[in-house]
């Protein structure tokens, strides 16, 4: 009666398995590829997007009194006149060999202005998307263990809040009430890490805040539905209740892993907008950062600088999109290990 | 079995008891608030913003007189105050409301219907047709939007139209996933394959079952788009790359209150509070209309 | 006459819905004995399911339940959910449905059957590990400490109900509810998960409690038969009882409606016509009189009530089958295997 249900006696393990794991590497390369072949479409839609904008670095350097003599001159001189296909080729290719070239207005590398620039906004980014995410998970998790209670209706109240209001409204906000009413953070300006840890947490709260309350907020309320939805609609859920499994492990221990898929792939999505966020908030409160540069380099067509700030992002999301792939599979067997018989 | 129960449960309430009949009288109650609240306060704010001027004067937005900058609210004749070049700030925020209701519904609309037709495309026909799609609107996600609507708003020039275009690029790739992830989700159930095993066309499949069953989905996510596009037009004109000044915004509007925070804040949190407001609205109705229409 | 290890008095279950109370169960009242077998039957809807969650305390919030149900001489009903969680997986076990949806999909098997050992008792965790590969080998499952380490999804569906069942059985319940435990199954392996429960139940002496809508199944492996319709109990007799002498129009109709090799080829099968009530608005008569082939107008006017009209046999109709002839309509037949004492 002892019925052989499943994979043959015979194969091990270990072995087994990382032989199934070869098609996920496989799985794992076309992502890869596809993942890169996004990233250059970014450049390159970048490149398009900025040629197509009408006048170009030298007129914005020499200003409108400028001759179209001295104008074309200065154009030579930059490259500029050059077809768009050369340039485009001559950064694609410069970019391969890691130099992003030069900016245009003041003839830096356009590595060093990154290289300056980049760990402030890369700081602040961190800040509010480990808060913004700590926060979310840890205030879902309150509200779903008991639907509609008091923990759960506050949080909808405070995370309606959050999705319904702008992030430069919300900075100009938090300096009125927290810098210049009540002195506690400063309103502009910024203290490096390594010259005073304390003071440079300060300095990148407010903004922290302001870029990571909005998106707490949507975390919390599509972690919370998601958590809800589980306990009251899946099986699995019933059984664990029927075993006299206590109600706290049910939530964290059950329902909890089966609905992080959303809040990933959530988190993934939004990686891009932060681009926009950054180079909002950054100027608000002076902070030395790549989107205090991003807007003001678009004016002045300072394509390489751009260029390289889109390459910057670009590639994060990129690399989150694969983060958020892989945290799948960890999470969820299913996508690892292949099914087995019947 | 979970099944059998949820079917007793109202869609979207979570499981509490409302038994005593004055109980559910409230909860009852409670539910209709939540949904006309705000779409009251909605069609009031429409009422006024359009309505309003119209009907009867307000003062100029534009052309207000230098002799009265910078007067605090509640001055007689100008119930919000000026700003510091003499506008009267009741009327700019009137007609800001115009702009960022055009922008918020335009957005929208276009992001509906172009990405929505490309999301079911792709759900629908997959295979290539969803390839192409899919990878085009993973470029225009990774793809620092904000960039591109800025390239836009500053190439083309600022203007409403321009900045409707530009935020097209954030609603269309956000609608198109949704439309496409709910497609695919539709097209594994069965009278998706009855229905075109009975040999009816892909698009009249398309049309007579896909859409009306993802319609709510892209609804209640489009009213929240509203408000997005709303606080992205207000942050285009605090960039002062939307709509150019001296026309009345509500970002620009609150740009121009940032130099003077400390000493008149009304300048920021006046219209600050507007679009608060006008965006919460958006999205409680969201909510209350994703409940009553029992979307995920 | 052992005393009962469970007792349901007057069970009703209602669900407070948007404008409407769903009455799912209506006054259900049974026992069942310390290694007794019994079945309850019915359609989808009938209220099976809900009562027997309701015994548990398993109900959504939302469900009001009233009435009474002790388990060796405890209330349960009313039961905080911290006391409920003593019984339940301890003394009171279940067995679901779809064991593909009942299992949690990112947890190993063996720590899913582990948590039932550690919710009621103090072990440690090699030990649990010691007491799962033990239970995994009593529900017959091969290769123990390799399925251990497994994901639900790697596992046949047969496999997983007994993995199912080793998790209900992990400490050692007097009273293990079978909740449609073979219904996602195929005919083969449902054999096998009943007999594997029989043995089970003699060799730990456990109650079982079947439910079910195969009335087939329920003759064949049931001590004891109740069949419910609408939320209340319409028939209950010992299992070859009823098979001979069936007395409620609507549990012939069962009979009559499962799949038969002697019936001629071709010939249409026959089905109980119409449709189950509507829980929130039951007819003020007996809920299957709309249905029923031999309703007459006192059972439309009035619901019978149910009455040990024989002994050991208890059925709610007013006009029940006259013939005493079996389930079939054909006299003499040999009671088919099943584990009840003969009529």
């Amino acid at each position: 009666m002892a019925v052989a249900e499943g994979p043959e006696p015979g194969a091990q393990t270990g072995r087994a398995r990382r032989v199934l794991g070869s098609p996920s590497l496989r799985l794992a390369g076309r992502r890869l590829l596809a993942a890169i072949l996004v990233l250059w479409g970014v450049t390159f839609l970048t490149y398009v997007v900025m040629n197509l904008l009408p006048g170009d670095a030298a007129q914005e350097l020499l200003g409108a009194n400028a001759t179209p003599a001295e104008v074309h001159q200065l154009e030579v001189q930059l490259h500029l006149n050059e077809p768009f296909w050369v340039r485009y080729g001559q950064w694609l290719g410069d970019a391969f060999h890691g130099s992003l070239g030069t900016s245009v207005v003041n003839g830096e590398n356009v590595t060093t202005i990154l290289g300056t620039r980049l760990p402030v906004t890369a700081e602040l980014l961190l800040y509010a998307f480990v808060g913004s995410i700590a926060f979310g998970v840890a205030v879902a998790v309150l509200g779903s263990r008991r639907p509609n209670g008091v923990a759960d209706r506050l949080s909808m109240i405070v995370s309606m809040t959050g999705l319904s209001i702008a992030p430069y409204v919300l900075a100009l906000v938090l300096i009125y009430l927290f810098a210049v009413r009540l002195p506690w953070f400063p309103a502009i300006g910024y203290t490096s890490l390594t010259a005073d840890p304390f003071q440079n947490i300060r300095s990148l709260t407010l903004p922290a805040v302001a870029i990571g309350f909005p998106l707490f907020s949507i975390y919390t309320r599509l972690l919370r539905a998601d958590i809800v939805e589980q306990m009251q609609r899946e099986d699995y859920i019933v059984t664990a209740r029927a075993k006299g499994v206590p109600p706290w492990r049910v939530l964290l221990r059950h329902a909890l892993p089966n609905s992080l898929f959303g809040l990933i792939t959530l988190v993934a999505l939004n990686l891009g907008a932060l681009v926009g966020a950054v180079a909002i908030i950054e100027p608000i409160f002076s902070l030395p950062g790549v989107g205090a540069i991003l807007i003001q380099s678009i004016n002045d067509h300072d394509v390489p600088v751009v260029e390289g700030i889109v390459v910057f992002f670009g590639a994060v999301v990129v690399v989150a999109n694969l983060l958020a792939d892989l945290l799948y599979t960890a999470l969820d067997p299913r996508i690892r290990y292949e099914r087995a018989a019947s | 079995m979970s099944a059998l129960l949820p079917d007793l449960l109202a869609p979207g309430d979570p499981a509490d008891a409302k038994r005593e009949p004055r109980a559910r009288a409230r909860a009852g109650w409670a539910r209709a608030l939540r949904l006309w609240g705000p779409a009251g306060f909605l069609v009031l704010m429409l009422a006024a913003c359009f309505g309003w001027p119209n009907i009867y004067p307000v003062p100029n937005p534009v052309r207000g007189s230098v002799l009265q900058a910078g007067l605090p609210p509640l001055s007689p004749g100008h119930i919000f105050g000026t700003d510091p070049v003499g506008n009267d700030v009741f009327s700019r925020i009137l007609y800001g409301g115009q702009i960022s209701f055009e922008v918020g519904f335009g957005v929208t609309a276009i992001g509906l219907v172009v990405g929505g037709l490309l999301g079911m495309a792709a759900g629908y026909w997959g295979g290539a047709a969803d390839t192409i799609i899919s990878r085009l609107l993973d470029v225009l996600i990774a793809f620092p939007a904000l960039v591109l609507a800025l390239a836009i708003a500053e190439g083309l020039g600022p203007s409403e139209v321009h900045v409707i275009w530009a935020l097209s690029v954030f609603s269309i790739p956000a609608v198109g996933r949704i439309a496409r992830g709910a497609t695919l989700a539709l097209r594994g159930q069965t009278f998706i394959l009855a229905a075109r095993l009975s040999g009816t066309r892909g698009w009249r499949v398309i049309v007579r079952h896909v859409i009306p069953n993802i319609a709510p989905q892209l609804m209640t996510f489009s009213l929240l788009g509203i408000g997005v596009a709303i606080i992205l037009e207000g942050a285009l004109s605090f960039l002062g790359l939307g709509i150019p000044l001296p026309e009345a915004s509500w970002g620009s509007m609150i740009a121009q209150g940032q130099q003077t925070l400390s000493a008149s804040p009304d300048l920021v949190l006046i219209p600050s509070a507007f679009l608060f407001a006008t965006v919460l609205s958006l999205n409680l109705l969201g909510d209350a209309l994703r409940e009553r229409w029992g979307v995920r | 006459m052992s005393e009962a290890l469970l007792d349901v008095e007057d069970l009703k279950v209602t669900f407070a819905g948007r404008g409407r109370d769903v009455h799912a169960v209506n006054g259900v009242s049974y026992r069942v004995r310390a290694g007794q077998t019994l079945a309850i039957v019915g359609e989808s809807g009938s209220g099976k399911t809900v009562s027997c969650r309701a015994v548990v305390g398993l109900l959504p919030p939302s469900a009001v339940v009233t009435g009474s149900a002790r388990f060796r001489g405890t209330q349960l009903i009313g039961l905080s959910d911290d006391q409920m969680r003593q019984y339940r997986g301890a003394d009171i076990a279940m067995v679901f449905q779809d064991p593909a949806r009942s299992l949690n999909p990112t947890m190993r098997v063996g720590s899913q059957i582990a948590e039932a050992v550690r919710a009621h008792r103090h072990v440690t965790k090699p030990e649990a590990r010691e007491q799962v590969i033990e239970l995994l080998r009593l529900v017959q499952i091969p290769l123990p400490e390799r399925r251990y380490l497994e994901y639900p999804h790697q596992l046949s569906g047969g496999m997983r109900q007994r993995v199912m069942i080793a998790m209900a059985l992990a400490c050692r319940p007097r009273l293990l509810i079978a909740d449609e435990a073979t219904t996602a199954l195929d005919v083969t392996t449902q054999a096998q998960i009943m007999e594997l429960l029989l043995d089970l139940q003699a060799g730990l002496g456990m109650a079982l409690m079947l439910i079910s809508h195969d009335l087939g199944l329920a003759a064949s492996y049931a001590d004891e038969v109740i069949v419910m319709y609408a939320g209340r109990i319409v028939e209950q007799a010992p299992a070859a009882r009823l098979f001979t002498s069936v007395r409620m129009p609507y549990t012939q109709a069962l009979f009559e409606a499962i799949p038969r090799l002697e019936r001629p080829a071709h010939s249409p099968l026959p089905v109980i016509g119409g449709r189950p009530p509507d829980l929130a608005a039951l007819p003020a008569g007996c809920s299957f009189a709309p249905r029923c082939r031999g309703a007459q107008d006192d059972c439309r006017r009035a619901a019978p009530p149910l009455a040990e009209h024989e002994p050991g046999h208890r059925w709610a109709c007013w006009h029940p089958c006259e013939n005493v002839a079996d389930a079939f309509g054909e006299p003499g037949r040999p009671v088919p295997r099943g584990n009840g004492d003969t009529a």
